[in-house]
């Protein structure tokens, strides 16, 4: 019997499943940034905001990017539905925490996939997954150093506005 | 045509020639390239069986539509707890022939 699912289908179809699992996860990631965005927004903290901007704009290129994959190799990629959105914080630095164990939920995600590609041997995908691995890296280390500030600058008054005017530079001193 | 698999109420198929696959419901067959069996198999997973259980469900039917909506099924809870296994054993059947054509 002809192999018909690998005439059509370069990768694994149970790594396809935790792929569109990931496209949720980045979308949610997205919302999540834009909400921490608006947040900043309101609270006169606006590099603070651009830059979640920028982050929330990232989160969807990461998503695009998994997606337009599953579809050329092949697969469905499914169109997220993205709810339970926070929109509620008390501080600046409560969010970068936010921001963290969110970038670690996504890195933990993206190696659980490797893990799997490698049962599988899906080596497709594992080479593609290399290019978020070390993006991912990139970003627990922007969110680490934002953190860093709150504890150079504290976390009110004149220190909060300093710290807000050195949150441009902190993706990057890490990227570069 | 070779069988994949069987379940209760339902077989599938594929066909090396027509590089397709199809599935015999109890009352007609229908062809499917690989997409639409795979968006088969989504819309399958997607049903949620407790919903039939807890009340959510009241009617306890589930209306699905395949191939480009060429295609319109209404099933019953004990039809949606076969399709489950039905779809499951569809394509592990299919990973074993990959494992078997990649070995050989």
């Amino acid at each position: 019997m002809k192999d018909l699912v690998r005439q059509n289908l370069s990768i694994h179809v149970d790594v396809m499943d935790l792929l569109n699992k990931q496209i949720e996860k980045e979308a949610h990631s997205s919302s999540a940034y834009l909400a921490m965005a608006s947040w900043c927004d309101h609270n006169a903290l606006s590099n603070s905001a651009d830059f979640f901007y920028e982050q929330a704009a990232e989160e969807r290129e990461h998503m695009m990017k998994i997606f337009r994959f599953i579809n050329d190799n092949g697969g469905t990629a499914y169109s997220p539905e993205v709810s339970g959105v926070n929109h509620d914080f008390k501080s600046l630095e409560e969010i970068f925490e936010t921001a963290l164990d969110q970038e670690i939920a996504i890195t933990k995600s993206i190696h659980n996939i490797v893990g799997k590609c490698r049962k599988l041997n899906d080596y497709t995908t594992e080479y593609f997954l290399q290019w978020f691995i070390a993006e991912q890296m990139e970003e627990e280390q922007t969110m680490r150093r934002a953190l860093e500030l709150f504890d150079l600058m504290g976390t009110e008054g004149l220190g909060l506005k300093l710290l807000d005017e050195r949150i441009p530079q902190i993706r990057n001193k890490s990227t570069e | 045509m070779k069988v994949l698999h069987q379940s209760q109420f339902f077989t599938s198929y594929q066909c090396d020639k027509q590089r397709c696959f199809f599935i015999e419901f109890p009352h007609k067959t229908i062809q499917l390239g690989f997409c639409q069996f795979l968006a088969f198999r989504q819309q399958v997973k997607e049903i949620n069986l407790d919903s039939h259980f807890n009340g959510q469900n009241h009617h306890g039917l589930e209306m699905l539509m395949l191939c480009n909506r060429q295609h319109f099924f209404v099933f019953n809870t004990l039809e949606c707890i076969d399709l489950k296994e039905f779809i499951t054993g569809s394509f592990a059947m299919l990973e074993l022939n990959s494992l078997l054509t990649t070995s050989v």
